[in-house]
């Protein structure tokens, strides 16, 4: 019975590590740049349709086609803030969310259009469904393993590119005081619309991993906005590690709940993050 | 590109600035010579902060010429000026609280010209932000941070220097201090322009000055060349 338990636990720990993957370009914009992208999760689907063509059309390894992805979710980012949201940037939090909400609603109406409603998902081959065995009944998934992996060197990377480095260092001048970065000489707009694309390219990451993980269709992104908001604020808003502990806090809840009964697993997550944002409202690790 | 006394380092001419329809500059001439120390005094609100603006770029709307080293620098941006060799010490300091004394720093010799002036003159001038150079700039007591903020500047090499109310909310030991190095800034050749409301401190360090009054120039001169009533009368319009 303790197997069930410590398999359960374990599944809830690497599922966190997906949530994380979701979260790190929410993390970037609404606590690095203060505001939030109400069309992440469609953003993240978005990426997942790209991907799709990619493998399906030209017939790419799902590998390469995220590594092609990359580098064009970064301009993507960088051109989206550098000529539409940098418009609405400090001037009124609400026009940000809806300008956001609207590119959300077009995302998931434009997917439907030219895909349909029909879940997808990309085949990741070998590595979905080889297993690693630990015995006594606890198993996980070796892509389940290098999610995992891959959502802690994202955080290692972005921790590292944010507090090590000179754009870094930009990024969170631009963060402390908008109007001091532009009266000395940091262009604010430019250094947003490298963050943002920065954000985009950890969807991309995002899309790669969740893409293969589970189906994704054009109505999948709100959940997954809800999840990685759920992430970053149980995590501490602006705190990178924070997230990795508030994916893996959110992942466990839902599996241990599923383990209760499987309707209460998504449940058991939003009753866990309601519950940690009553007690402790700035976040378990908070960075402000 | 030289500077010769026919052409200043920096030239204002005939340079309003506005907010909105409201005229905070009227018809301004001003200029810095190379390693000159040029004043500015005059009341609140009588446009010192807004002329500071302008040359920087950061004013709403400007008409006039404002020229730097021989180039009309008026309608270009913020970073292309401080690259080209200006740099403001902010109002206020306005140091990012949260990164560390030592990123606060770096951020301008990033932004600036990277010349002569480097990370080793900083800490000559200023051993105190040496030690704390690790420390985030926000825990630092308003001397050290202006400090930062000067050093900021500098490091970004620049060719005029643009001093907004140092002194401000600090204790006169403090000003003393910060005040010691404008000699060797000038020394340098580094033009310097300083906003004040301290007078004394303001006309004790400048080879010229210029007061202002709603957003005209009053009076101008050398500070030796007139009495302290007659920069009272211009201060304040009486």
């Amino acid at each position: 019975m303790l197997a069930v338990w410590i398999n359960e636990l374990l599944q809830g720990v690497l599922l966190g590590g997906l949530y994380t993957l979701f979260a790190m370009g929410l993390s970037l914009s609404a606590g690095v740049m203060r505001f939030v992208n109400i069309a992440h999760g469609d953003f993240i689907v978005l990426a997942c349709y790209a991907l799709l063509l990619l493998t399906t059309a030209l017939g790419l390894n799902p590998v390469i086609a995220t590594l092609i992805v990359l580098p064009i979710a970064f301009l993507f980012g960088f051109v989206l803030q550098r000529f539409l949201l940098q418009r609405v940037v400090g001037e009124n939090v609400l026009l940000v969310i809806l300008v956001t909400f609207a590119l959300s609603i077009i995302i998931e109406n434009g997917l439907l259009e030219g895909f349909g409603a029909d879940p997808e998902k990309i085949s990741g081959g070998w590595m979905e469904t080889a297993t690693v065995a630990l015995g006594d009944g606890i198993n996980f998934g070796v892509f389940q393993g290098i999610t995992f992996v891959a959502a802690v060197v994202l955080v290692a990377v972005l921790d590292l590119l944010l507090y090590r480095t000179g754009i870094g260092a930009k990024i969170r001048a631009v963060s402390d005081d908008v109007a001091a970065a532009d009266l000395i000489g940091l262009s604010s707009v430019r250094i947003y619309a490298i963050a943002m694309g920065i954000s985009f390219v950890t969807i991309a990451i995002a899309a790669g991993f969740v893409s293969i993980w589970t189906n994704f269709d054009p109505a999948a992104g709100p959940t997954r906005l809800l999840i990685a908001f759920e992430v970053i604020v149980l995590g501490g808003l602006g705190s990178l590690w924070g997230s990795l502990a508030g994916g893996i806090v959110l992942g466990i809840a839902q599996a241990i709940g599923g383990q209760f009964d499987i309707a209460w697993q998504i449940m058991a997550g939003h009753i866990v993050f309601l519950v940690v944002l009553a007690l402790r409202p700035q976040g378990l690790f908070p960075k402000y | 590109m030289s500077t010769t006394a026919a052409s200043p380092l920096l030239a204002i001419e005939g340079v309003s600035v506005f907010y909105g329809n409201f005229r905070a500059i009227d018809h301004v001439d001003i200029t810095v010579g190379a390693g000159e120390i040029v004043s500015i005094i005059g009341a609140n609100g009588a446009g010192k902060s807004t002329l500071l603006k302008a040359i920087i770029g950061q004013a709403e709307r400007v008409e006039g010429d404002i020229s730097f080293a021989g180039d009309s620098i008026v309608g270009r941006r913020t970073e292309a000026i401080v690259h080209s060799g200006i740099m403001l010490v902010p109002e206020g300091r306005r140091l990012f609280a949260s990164l560390t004394v030592e990123e606060n720093l770096r951020l301008g010799w990033q932004v600036g010209r990277k010349a002569e002036i480097g990370f080793d003159d900083i800490w000559r001038q200023f051993p105190m932000l040496k030690d704390k150079r690790r420390q985030k700039a926000g825990l630092l007591s308003g001397g050290q941070q202006q400090m930062v903020a000067l050093g900021r500047a500098l490091l970004a090499n620049p060719r005029l220097l643009l001093c907004d109310e140092i002194s401000l909310g600090l204790a006169p030991l403090v000003v003393n201090e910060l005040y010691a190095l404008v000699p060797d800034i000038k020394r340098r050749g580094i033009g310097v322009l300083i906003v004040e409301q301290d007078i004394e401190r303001s006309l004790a360090v400048a080879d010229r000055f210029y007061c202002l009054l709603e957003g005209r120039v009053t009076l101008a001169g050398r500070p030796g060349d007139v009495t302290r009533d007659l920069v009272m009368q211009h201060y304040f319009g009486l």
